[in-house]
């Protein structure tokens, strides 16, 4: 399994990492929404990522247009959504773009474990459904 | 603009035109009843005079009889002016005659001998022939009797042709007839005063001496009578008074003069006077119209020598010299009267002014009112009845006045609250947000840790200390998070006793360990209410968890619902009632404020309240708390039923404490 963590604070990403490598699961880091969709891209054909996890509020182009430009690149990608502001609001938002779940921060390592764990499910029963 | 209301509606002039309107009917009133009194009387003061007048005109008329009989009884008795009458041939002493009739006036003369055969006859200067005088009413009377006749006699046309042939035109009047104004004759009889002597020579019967005056067209004797009654007065242009002889009902004598100056005869009396007078022979005075004006008359029957009603006598006086004394008066008190109206407008106005004045401001005075200011001046304080409303109106300006200085606190307070949140609120949103990353750090490596098996047993246990207090720390920025969002309830159909109910099946176990009793006591059948499900769940739960927190064991709690009524909304109370330590006074004032909490440090993060009364205030709703030191508290939260989804807004409203 391989994620892909977008986020510019770096102590975030190294928590991240660590809670989900002890998980034995691969991740690749995008310091910018930039970077992300540009690793989204190049992995699309050879090696595609299972799910994006990906912060909201960033300095340029924020958590909401990654989600829209990476449904466009990988419309069937779960996408896991972190965000320190996790209002109604934000939640709607999320959706409307493309979320499939949304976490907290912070949180415990087993949190975010469960959070990567129901964003699966629920693409899969969105899939399904359709 | 302190009088908006027109001129014509304001009190003062309803006042002064009522005032106005009133003493005018008065003055109107009065001087028709007063001018018409004394119009009434003046003209009974007139008729009186006129029947006086009359009575003078009878006078003058019966002396002019007695003055001819007088000198025809002297001329009578002088033996040697008839001495002739023994002998044919000495003649009458024409001389004598002539004398007699130029003094007296007289239109005719003649004498006849013992059998009544004219001998002698003069008209006027003219001797005429001799010839019967049968005909002559007062020679028959004379030769029957023997002594002296005089007094009217009518004669018919032969009778004048026989006593004084010349005079037979003068009966002939020629008069215009008021319509038409065509001229026509009447021939009418001939009206004489006249008188008839015997003359005895030697003291046997010898002869009769006669004589007398046609009274037709006649202006002596009327004249006099105008000049002797009426001081031939004129008032403007008129002779005030005048007399007439009437044969019959026909003018036959007037001092009545045209605007020509001819004389106005021909002209009959009217059927009312002839009936009275003529007919039932009595007198008669009243109004009568001759020629172009109004006279008060009077009028009388003359007799003939036998004692039949065969003409009148009449005098009358200008009417109009007594209308203008009434005219004259009206003036006079209409000029009163518009200067009494003059004086109660001016005085009316000024004190209405005064009556007003008070009015007056305090119109003013709650026009400065509805314009924001309380504390207008309304002048001094009267002592009538307005005094009482200046006393209410002033007892009314300091209740407002205390309103709204009451309103303004509390006005001000909550602005300042609600400045308060918001501010903390923003500053909230961005520490939090700064902090949670690297709390999410903080959280991650701590739990990882602690996952190893290797771990000594107090590093761990101090590591559960950092994980516990993390957690602590993640609570606080969430608290703080949830009080700053302002964002909108999501509401439905709620029945609140059954979330009540959940909250307290919730929280049950929590009571059980603290011995407390926690009891619920819902109002039946209550309608649903809009709520925010979730967010009135916390609210129920903090002020549970509060209140277990503030109460001893054995101590309860009870959780009530009811129907409740603010201002005029209706709603649902919810009280929690808890018999814990209370709450002080001074902290009562911050109760509400974010972060301000009596917990022990560590146990509350001062924000259960705040987001509370904010969630409760997105309802509509109000939040009060009445507490006693040592004997608990009550917090009531109060939720109004929406009329319809679209009035469902978040407030800034009040919340009370």
């Amino acid at each position: 399994m391989k994620i892909l963590i977008v986020d510019d604070d770096e102590i975030v990403v190294r928590s991240c990492r660590r809670i989900l490598n002890a998980e034995e699961v691969q991740t690749q880091v995008a310091a910018s929404v930039d970077i992300g969709l540009k690793l989204l891209l190049e992995h699309r054909d050879i090696d595609p990522f299972d799910l994006i996890l990906t912060d909201i509020k960033m300095p340029g182009r924020d958590g909401f247009e990654m989600i829209r430009r990476a449904r466009e690149i990988e419309p069937d990608i779960p996408i896991l959504m972190m965000t320190g502001y996790l209002t109604p609001e934000t939640m709607e938002k999320g959706h409307l773009d493309g979320v499939d779940y949304s976490i907290a921060k912070p949180f415990t390592p087993d949190e975010l474990i469960e959070a990567v764990h129901k964003t699966i499910i629920r693409k899969k029963k969105e899939q399904t459904d359709e | 603009m302190f009088f908006a209301v027109d001129r014509l509606h304001s009190i003062r002039f309803k006042l002064i035109a009522s005032l106005i309107i009133a003493s005018l009917l008065v003055c109107v009133v009065s001087i028709f009843v007063g001018g018409n009194m004394l119009y009434r009387s003046v003209l009974d003061e007139a008729r009186n005079r006129i029947r006086q007048d009359l009575n003078v005109a009878r006078v003058l008329y019966d002396d002019r009889i007695n003055t001819i009989r007088t000198a025809l009884e002297l001329t009578a008795s002088m033996p040697e002016v008839f001495s002739g009458f023994c002998s044919p041939e000495s003649p009458l002493p024409e001389t004598a005659f002539m004398q007699l009739t130029t003094h007296q006036g007289l239109d005719f003369l003649g004498v006849t001998d013992a059998q009544g055969q004219v001998v002698y006859r003069q008209e006027g200067n003219r001797s005429g022939s001799p010839g019967s005088s049968k005909s002559y009413p007062l020679v028959e009377k004379v030769l029957k009797e023997k002594q002296t006749f005089a007094g009217t006699v009518v004669l018919s046309e032969d009778e004048l042709l026989f006593v004084a042939p010349s005079l037979v035109d003068r009966v002939r009047v020629s008069h215009a007839v008021p319509k038409g104004g065509r001229l026509f004759t009447t021939q009418a009889a001939a009206m004489t005063i006249g008188v008839a002597v015997p003359i005895f020579l030697d003291g046997s019967f010898a002869g009769i001496l006669y004589g007398g005056m046609l009274l037709n067209q006649e202006t002596g004797l009327v004249d006099k009578i105008g000049e002797t009654v009426f001081k031939n007065e004129i008032y403007k242009g008129q002779n005030v008074g005048t007399a007439t002889i009437f044969l019959d009902n026909l003018r036959i004598a007037t001092s009545v003069k045209d605007a020509s100056g001819k004389r106005a005869l021909g002209t009959r009396a009217s059927p009312e006077v002839a009936r009275r007078v003529l007919g039932e022979g009595g007198s008669w005075t009243g109004r009568a119209r001759v020629l172009d004006n109004w006279y008060v008359t009077a009028y009388e029957p003359l007799l003939d020598i036998s004692g039949k009603r065969v003409g009148m006598l009449y005098v009358g006086v200008l009417e109009a010299q007594y209308a203008d004394v009434r005219a004259r008066a009206i003036a006079k008190f209409a000029s009163i009267i518009l200067v009494g109206v003059l004086v109660a407008i001016i005085l009316g106005w000024m004190i209405t002014g005064r009556i007003m004045q008070p009015v007056t401001h305090l119109i003013r005075a709650s026009a400065e009112i509805s314009s924001g200011n309380l504390s207008p001046d309304i002048g001094p304080i009267s002592k009538d009845d307005i005094g009482r409303l200046q006393r209410n109106f002033l007892t009314m300006t300091d209740a407002l006045r205390e309103k709204e200085e009451r309103k303004r606190v509390e006005h001000e307070t909550r602005l300042l609250q609600s400045e308060k949140q918001a501010s903390i609120g923003k500053l909230a949103a961005g520490v939090a947000h700064e902090i949670n990353n690297p709390l999410t750090a903080v959280l991650t490596f701590t739990h990882l840790i602690l996952r190893r098996k290797d771990l000594p047993e107090e590093v761990r246990e101090d590591l559960e200390m950092v994980a516990d207090q993390t957690e602590r720390v993640r609570n606080i920025v969430k608290s703080l998070l949830d009080f700053s969002r302002q964002s909108e309830i999501e509401v439905e159909s709620i029945d609140i006793n059954g979330l009540i109910r959940d909250c307290v099946e919730l929280m049950k176990n929590q009571a059980l360990i603290k011995d407390i009793e926690l009891s619920f006591k819902g109002q039946e059948k209550l309608a649903p209410l809009r709520l925010d499900r979730n967010r009135i769940q916390s609210v129920m739960i903090n002020l549970i968890i509060n209140a277990l927190d503030a109460t001893a064991a054995g101590g309860s709690i009870k959780i009530v619902t009811a129907r409740s009524v603010e201002g005029c909304k209706k709603g649902v109370s919810i009280a929690v009632e808890d018999t814990g330590h209370g709450i002080s006074p001074e902290d009562m004032e911050h109760l509400f404020d974010p972060f301000f909490s009596t917990k022990e440090v560590g146990k509350g993060t001062g924000l259960g309240l705040a987001v509370t009364a904010g969630i409760v205030e997105r309802h509509g709703g109000s939040i009060k708390v009445r507490s006693r030191k040592n004997e608990g508290t009550t917090f009531t939260l109060w939720i109004p039923y929406q009329d319809g989804p679209e009035d469902f807004q978040p407030r800034t409203g009040e919340y009370k404490l």
